[in-house]
């Protein structure tokens, strides 16, 4: 390339930036979590919409991978090159509140917009009374079994107690070929909270009263030695720990798992890979004393403080939050309805599948709101691998509340 | 005079990219790693070396440190082994020489990351490609959960990075067999020496500073590889097989506490530097004398 071209191509590259630059003015920034394939498909349709409706602001989404959303958020805000809004974990909001990084909507918040939310989902975006964000995208959990294998095995319904889940299981184990009672999570994202389903029916929780981890009370050591002894009676899965969320699911969906906990989405899932799967969602099972409890998780989406374009990015906020444009993203991702009128509709009112998860809600928990919540809930991953591997229970739930508590401390 | 300068001069914009590229980080990273530093990286008070203080008193750490070293020693070493012979082999004129060599470096084509993802799937205990044909070949009589422990998990990684480090080897190793000149062998055939012999006194002799570079080189790649362990077991189960890159990014994108994993980063770049440092010295005295 001869020395003109260079100086050509450089200076259209400084005109780009300069266009680059002036198109900023109207223009927002939103950085959402794929959640599935249908994500990105539906951002590309609001920005369609939304721009047409609002001439004079230009919507630009970034997709990320949910894996590396807060690693992208991290780099981002510490680089101040963030966008304007972002979808985030609600679980990561008060490091967020904290590090004075979001900013409170109650300036734009009308009643009757507050008034479009289910409280439960809203609540949790919610600290010190400033609204910081808003529910995107909620879920629970509830239990799947297969049909099928519970007919095979004589089961006539699915298991109310971990008691009958045992005994269930058993039962599906004696078939034989390949096929495993209850699909065990150990690895990755959410191995805390499947524990936490067992530790829940103990009626201990994951913060005892006093602000301590509940790791160490009797609640949590029965529930330890519940999975321990299905792993060492062969009733799960064997190679626990090399089985994440996804590669559960898969063995459900191949008729190999009888039941497992999991996510609404499972599914949307099962009807597009395996739509011959006979399968019935039901409650997460009680313990002795009829305590259960479910994981609630919602994503809130949040404004920068930095943000130029704080009113445009509220147009939008507004416009993501109508019933048609939530009805459209819950659907298609297989979420739980963050909104009332939305949550009137046909698709959730007739739907089997989501009432068991709707009515699980009353004993929903979520992530407690506290700094320091994911090193907690790594600790507590740690142990439980470490005792699906065959450790000792009482030892490592010690052990893991010791060093939880010294994280709580701070 | 001006002679004198001129090579300072001509060195000047690669030391102003290498100080842009190299020194600005590093320096950034000593900020962070000395300062108690908040959730989104800003900078606080300095903090006496608390970070590093941490650190040593993490057995999470400290096991990551000597896996490191087993997993880097094991890599290099496993890599160097296979790809003398594989390299001497491609180094012969056969039928089929071009083919040969280009399988022998497709791995090096695929990316880390998918390579590591197809083994992930090869590995899995219930639908697993590698279980599946050592049960058809009648090795084993039940699955192996591969993943679920570091007693095979981790030797399954290191095969991994061995297989894709040789294709980055072998290449370096050819161009050294090539610069050998055949008249060196004819003369010692000529003398007697038997294929054993020509290895000890002629190949290996000199081939010997490409197996230098190739050391230097392939220890700072694999003490520094991500994508293998993160993609089949994120250092799991139980950090059982955490190296320092992958306690780094817990530390740092999991935890929030850049502090820390900033003070990871800059032992690891201490560790390798003098690796570097003490390496390239004794190489360089051994071929001088």
């Amino acid at each position: 390339m001869s020395l003109a071209k260079w100086t050509v191509g450089l200076m259209a590259g400084m005109s780009m930036l300069a266009i680059a630059a002036q198109a900023d003015a109207g223009e927002v920034r939103v950085t959402v979590a794929e959640y599935s394939a249908k994500t990105a498909p539906y951002f590309a349709d609001v920005k369609k919409e939304f721009e047409a409706a609002n001439p004079g602001i230009s919507v630009k989404f970034e997709v990320v991978p949910w894996d590396v959303l807060l690693q992208k958020l991290t780099t981002d805000i510490t680089a101040g090159t963030n966008a304007d809004l972002s979808i985030i974990g609600t679980r990561w909001l008060i490091d967020f509140v904290q590090q004075d990084v979001a900013e409170p909507l109650d300036g734009y918040i009308k009643p009757d917009f507050k008034d479009r939310f289910i409280d439960t989902f809203l609540s949790p975006s919610i600290m010190d009374g400033k609204t910081y964000g808003l529910p995107i995208a909620a879920s629970a959990r509830a239990m799947y079994y297969n049909k099928e294998l519970f007919e095979k095995a004589g089961i006539a319904k699915p298991p109310a107690t971990w008691t009958e889940l045992q005994e269930d299981a058993r039962k599906i184990k004696a078939l034989g070929s390949g096929t495993f009672g209850f699909g065990l999570q150990g690895k990755e994202i959410e191995t805390d909270v499947y524990y936490y389903y067992a530790m829940w029916s103990q009626g201990t929780e994951i913060l005892n009263k006093d602000g301590t981890s509940g790791l160490s009370t009797p609640g949590a050591l029965e529930a330890a030695k519940l999975y321990k002894s299905m792993i060492d009676e062969g009733l799960t899965e064997p190679g626990v720990t090399s089985n994440n969320r996804e590669d559960v699911q898969n063995l459900f969906k191949q008729g190999k798992v009888g039941m497992m906990i999991t996510a609404p989405f499972l599914s949307n899932q099962i009807k597009d890979e395996a739509p011959n799967l006979k399968y019935g969602v039901a409650a997460i099972p009680a313990g002795p004393t009829g305590a259960r409890g479910t994981y609630g998780v919602t994503d809130s989406i949040i404004m920068f403080k930095n943000s130029k374009n704080k009113d445009e990015a509220w147009k939008l906020l507004d416009f993501l939050f109508t019933t048609e444009q939530r009805a459209k993203f819950t659907q298609g991702e297989g979420f739980l309805p963050v909104n009332k009128e939305e949550a009137k509709m046909d698709y959730y009112v007739n739907n089997a599948d989501l009432a068991a998860f709707t009515a699980l809600l009353p004993d929903a928990r979520f992530a407690p709101v506290i700094p320091g919540w994911e090193e907690v809930a790594q600790i507590t991953s740690d142990a439980m691998q470490k005792i699906y591997l065959g450790g000792d229970p009482e030892a490592g739930l010690k052990d893991a509340a010791a060093k939880a508590n010294t994280v709580l401390k701070k | 005079m001006q002679n004198r300068f001129l090579p300072y001069l001509l060195t000047l914009p690669s030391l102003f990219l290498a100080a842009v590229v190299i020194f600005w980080p590093v320096w950034d990273l000593i900020q962070i790693s000395t300062h108690e530093v908040s959730r989104f990286g800003q900078l606080r008070d300095f903090n006496d070396f608390a970070n590093f203080a941490a650190l040593a008193a993490d057995p999470d750490f400290t096991a990551a440190l000597w896996r490191t070293g087993q997993w880097t020693v094991m890599v290099v070493g496993g890599a160097l082994l296979l790809s003398i012979p594989v390299a001497m082999i491609l180094n012969t004129d056969f039928y089929g020489r071009g083919i040969a060599r280009v399988i022998i470096m497709l791995p090096w084509a695929v990316s880390l990351t998918m390579t590591a993802v197809v083994w992930r799937w090869a590995l899995s205990g219930e639908s697993g490609m590698l279980n599946s044909a050592l049960i058809g070949l009648g090795l084993i009589d039940h699955n192996i959960q591969w993943l679920a422990s570091a007693e095979t998990a981790f030797p399954m990684q290191v095969l991994i990075g061995i297989l894709v480090t040789v294709p980055f080897t072998t290449t370096i190793f050819l161009g050294g067999l090539s610069s050998i000149p055949d008249d060196l062998y004819e003369a010692a055939a000529l003398e007697g020496a038997t294929p054993l012999q020509q290895f000890r006194e002629i190949t290996f002799p000199l081939l010997k500073p490409f197996i230098n570079i190739a050391i230097v080189l392939n220890t700072i790649y694999v003490f520094n590889s991500f994508p293998i362990i993160w993609v089949m077991t994120q250092g799991g189960p139980a950090n059982s097989t955490d190296i320092l890159v992958t306690h780094l990014y817990k530390l740092a994108f999991r935890i929030g506490k850049l502090g820390e994993a900033s003070a990871v980063s800059l032992v690891m770049f201490a560790i390798l530097l003098v690796f570097t440092m003490i390496y390239v010295r004794l190489a360089m005295r051994e071929q001088r004398t």
